[in-house]
This record gives structure tokens, sequence and C-alpha cells, in this order.
């Protein structure tokens, strides 16, 4: 983990990575994820031990590649039943808030 | 004799020769679950309508005679992250409360294809995320032998419904453990699957390199009947394997011995933090599996220890992915109470997410992170190739592996939820499996205090006919697996 590993884990770095996973933390959580972060950081640090420099990284869980179908056209779900999940729905459009409020 | 006691093959021939009816049954197990769960809190959903549909067309089938199989007319639950048409599906997660698919995972449709009858879905860690199911957003499932015992997650609620005689049989799904941890704690038998024998189209995904489908029942010979219900090669899903299912239990029926099996025992699975009493089971069953006639011999997997570090980075980084579709706009929660778009996100997922869901979320989002990539998960993933090269080692001079699903029985409610590396580490035995994609199966094998004791079968690639083998002779010798709760 290199130098990367020496990261300084504090409510600023917890708050920018709340903002790139769209949660919008409480400030308990914040305090929270700050100790735990460090807790679980430092334990999974333990790989710096396994060297690791000769080895390709397995994606897979097994040796079988991907298996892309055939494209065949499809009787598609009717779009009632689809938008029976949506919050909001109109036209047989999803219907969503502004994606930007003039403030 | 009652209708619940029965195991597959015997209820399948009291149905065949029409001695009982489906819907006889399915009332019989309707009845025991409105009785018996609000104690022991299995089911999430019980899809009563369906259920008794399912029944009566059940019967018709067996009237007519046309097409039956072994599971035709047989209730069964499922994990509530297979995706159910109509029925809904939630992961125990506030996020998907009222979630209803428009359309059935392929191991759904199998059992639909067979004449099954879904009973309902059961309790989960949210998403998948935690072995005790006390992480779903909804209530906590009890562990049917003592109630204030976890039933191991996170297919809890699947293992607790098997082992309560709410259910005969129940489907789980196991990305580190979540069928083979739950199924040991409630003293059940739990196959995790070889990655891709089972289809995943239509699993909720949560880790989606790791994520299995396995049957949870009584006995081995009964999860080899679920088994070639649901495997094989679906279109849909990718990554599924293409080579044809083998007749399962018709092989266990031929099974006499395990000569010239054998077995490794990796001793880096017997070590300190073990609990006494598992660590004797385990090896008396061993001893039992010898006397059969297979061949006992002590292996290495050296990298062992590194395997839940690795585990949990790689499940950080792909769960904080597959979670990113729940933003409150197609389906699903949606806190729409003020301003725009972004507000909406940002609400839904703070309000919708329990705390392990969103801790993984934020862990995961932090590895896969500009600057942080090369250093956690690109790094986990070069020691799981390391991990999965010790398994290809051993089988090189082994078939089976034999070791305990977990270091000590079930533990109370509440004991580790506070500490989240502490429950971290009570997966110390199964993650390695499903970095490597093999199959494993979790067979009682004892009980300490009253509570069930599990051993690990695992195997190569496809090996499932073989670890099943070992599970059902096993079981012809021993009378683990047909002890029952106190709630029975």
């Amino acid at each position: 983990m290199s130098e990367k590993a020496q990261i300084r884990v504090d409510e600023k770095l917890v708050r920018e990575i709340a903002s790139l996973a769209r949660l919008d933390l409480t400030d308990d959580e914040t305090k929270m994820f700050v100790s735990q972060f460090k807790d679980i950081l430092d334990y999974v640090s333990v790989l710096n031990e396994v060297d690791t420099d000769n080895v390709a990284p397995a994606y897979l869980s097994s040796s079988n590649k991907n298996m892309p179908r055939e494209d065949r056209v499809e009787e598609s779900v009717p779009t009632e039943e689809f938008l029976a999940n949506a919050p909001q729905s109109k036209d047989d459009y999803v219907l969503i808030p502004r994606v930007h409020v003039e403030q | 004799m009652k209708l619940h006691e029965l195991s597959l093959q015997e209820t399948h021939e009291q149905l065949s020769s029409r001695k009982i009816s489906s819907a006889e049954l399915t009332r019989a197990y309707l009845e025991r679950v409105q009785r018996i769960d609000p104690q022991v809190k299995s089911y999430v959903t019980v899809s009563e309508d369906l259920a008794l549909e399912q029944a009566r067309q059940a019967d018709e089938r067996i009237k007519s005679g046309d097409g039956l199989t072994t599971l035709t007319g047989i209730p069964y639950s499922a994990k509530d992250s297979l995706s159910t048409r109509g029925v809904n599906t939630t992961c125990s997660s506030k996020i998907l409360e009222n979630y209803k698919p428009f359309y059935d995972s392929t191991a759904i449709t199998n059992l639909n294809l067979a004449g099954s009858v879904l009973l309902g879905k059961n309790n989960m860690d949210e998403f998948g995320m935690g072995s005790s199911t006390e992480n779903s957003g909804f209530f906590t499932t009890r562990n049917p032998w003592n109630f204030d015992r976890v039933p191991g997650g996170s297919s809890g609620g699947s293992a607790a419904a098997v082992a309560a005689g709410l259910a005969p049989f129940a489907l789980g799904e196991d990305t580190g453990g979540s069928v083979r941890m739950p199924a040991s704690f409630c003293g059940v038998t739990g196959l995790k699957t070889t990655y891709g024998r089972v289809s995943r189209y239509g699993l909720i995904p949560l880790v989606s390199s790791f994520d299995t489908i396995g049957p949870m029942a009584r006995s081995a010979y009964d999860v080899s009947l679920v088994l070639e219900a649901i495997a094989g090669h679906d279109p849909k899903d990718g990554t599924s394997r293409v080579e044809s299912v083998q007749n399962y239990s018709e092989s266990l029926k031929k099974a006499e011995n395990l000569r010239g099996l054998r077995i490794g025992i990796p001793k880096e699975y017997f070590v300190e933090g073990l609990d006494k009493e598992v660590d004797a089971s385990v090896r008396a069953a061993i001893k039992q599996i010898e006397s059969l006639g297979a061949e006992v011999m002590e292996v290495s997997l050296p990298h062992t220890q590194y395997a839940i570090p690795v585990y949990y980075l790689i499940l950080f980084a792909e769960a904080s992915s597959n979670l990113a579709k729940y933003d409150g706009v197609r389906f699903g929660l949606s806190e729409r109470t003020t301003g725009d778009l972004m507000d909406v996100y940002l609400k839904t997922r703070e309000t919708g997410f329990g705390a392990e869901t969103k801790r993984r979320i934020m862990l995961g989002t932090f590895a896969l992170s500009a600057g942080y990539y090369d250093a956690y998960y690109l790094k986990a993933q070069k020691v799981r190739a390391l991990i999965r090269q010790d398994f290809q080692k051993a089988f090189e001079t082994c078939d089976a592996l034999i070791t305990p699903v977990a270091p000590t029985t079930a533990f109370r409610i509440g004991e580790k939820i506070s500490n989240p590396l502490d429950m971290y580490l009570s997966d110390v035995f199964v993650v390695a499996i499903n970095l490597a994609g093999i199959p494993a199966l979790s067979v009682p094998c004892g009980f300490s205090n009253g509570l069930p004791i599990g051993m690990q079968v695992m195997g190569p690639h496809l090996s499932e006919e073989t670890l099943l083998r070992i599970g059902h002779l096993y079981q012809s010798q021993t009378d683990w697996h047909t002890k029952h709760p106190p709630c029975w």
C-alpha cells in the first residue's frame, strides 16, 4: 500500500467521500466513521506484507470467461408494470425533480 | 408423522401417490409460519395468495401426471435478494421496502417450472452485508435453537426457516459465507455453489464476482434435489457455466463409501481462536469420514490469513458500485420533499440505507477513488490471485478439503454489532472460498451448549457431486442433521 497507506483519516476526508458516495451523513455518523475507518484501514494494511510484484490481479473468481448471449428480439415489460415502481410518473415517463434549481 | 417432518423425497412420494395434496401441505406450512414465525422472525413477506394458487396448479399437474418433478407441489422460501415477480423483494432494506420486481430471477423461474410453491421471502442482513441478520432494515431473526442468539448471516432468515420447520427447503445466497455460516449456526445443510453454476439473473447483486445462489435444506440429499432443479447455463447471465448439470441425487443413491477419495485438512484453519468444542466436533467428523474409506492428509493454504482483508476490500469496492443505482429516481424509496435532483440522491440514500451499508459504501468509494485504487483495490485483487493459487495447489493432491464453518457457535444478539471489525472476523473460514469461486457444503456435525456446529467441505470448481456425496454418506452414519430445535 506504499506511501498511500499513511493516509490521514479525518472528518474532512470522510465528508469528501460521503459527497462522492451521495450520502448526506449526520455529524454523529461522520465522527463514528472517522474512528471506524482508521481501525479498518489499519487492519487491511496487513496486505502490505505480501509480495505481489509479479502477480496479475484475479478479477473473476473462476477461469470462465464472460459469455455474451445472442441479441434476440423479445417481448418487453409492459410500460405500466415498469412504471408501477417509479416514485412519480407522467405520460409513460419517469418523473424526476429539476436537475438544477435557481438559487 | 407430521407433514413438516417429511424429507423432500418422502413428501414427493406422498404427493405423487396423492396421499396428501399440495394445497394441504402448503396450508400446513402457512399455519406453522403464522404460529411460530412471530418468535423466529424468519420471513419478511409471506406470499400466501400466490402459494395457494401455485399449490392448486401443482395439484392439477399431479392429477394429470404430466411433467411431474420431485419438487412439484413442495413449498419453499427464498432469501429476499432473489427477484420474485409481483412479490416484494426488499433485500431487507428500507430503500426497497415497497419494490415489486416485474420479473423472476432464473432460480425462481426454474422452481416455478418444477412446480414448487413459494411460501414467502426470508429476512437477511441488508443487501447481504452482515453475519447475523442484525443489519436487516426491518428486524433481527432469532436462532431457532436459542432465541437470544443470532441465526448467522446474511441468509439468516432462510436458515432459521428451514431449522424451525417453517419451510422444507430455502434458497439462500452466498457472497462470503452467507449460506454456510447461517446453515452452521442453525444446524441445517447449506451449499455454496460454484461461481456460475446457478444463474445470477434477477439476483440483486452485492459483489458481482462473488455472489452465488445455493440451496439450504435438512440433508445433503435434499440439497441435491434442489440443486438439480436450479442449476444450469442461462443466456441471461454472462458468467453462468455451460457444463451440463449432473444428476446429483441419482449419484448419491448409488454411493456406498468414500474409498479412493483424498481429503485435505488445511492446517491454517485449526488455529488459536477456534472454539475447543467446535475443533473436537469437526475432528470427530473427519475421523468418521476417514472410516468411510477416505484418505486424510494435512495440507497448507499459506495465504489464509489475508483472505478477510482481501475479501472486504473487494466487497467494499464492488458493493459501493452496485449500490449506486439506489438513487430515488426509477424505483424504491425516494425522498422528494425539497430541492433539486442532488437533494433527492443525498436524502434518499441517507434515509434508505442502514449503518453497515453506508459504512461499506463509504469504504468502497474510498478504495476506488483516485489515488487509492492501486493501494487497496488492485492490491487486493493481486492477493486474491495468490489465494486462488493456494486452492489450485491443494487440489492437485486432494479431492476435497474439510474445515470448520465458523470458529464458534452462534453468538449472542448484540454481541458484535457495535464493533464492525469483530463482526467481519467471524467470517474467517468462509470468505476465501468466494475469492476462489469454488463450491463448499456446510454439514451439521455436533452441538455445544445446545447450539449446532457445522463442518465445511470444499472442492474444486464444479465438484458439487463429490461434496454432496461426502455430506450424504456422513449423514447416513450420523444423526446431527435430524435433530430439531425446541420451537420445531
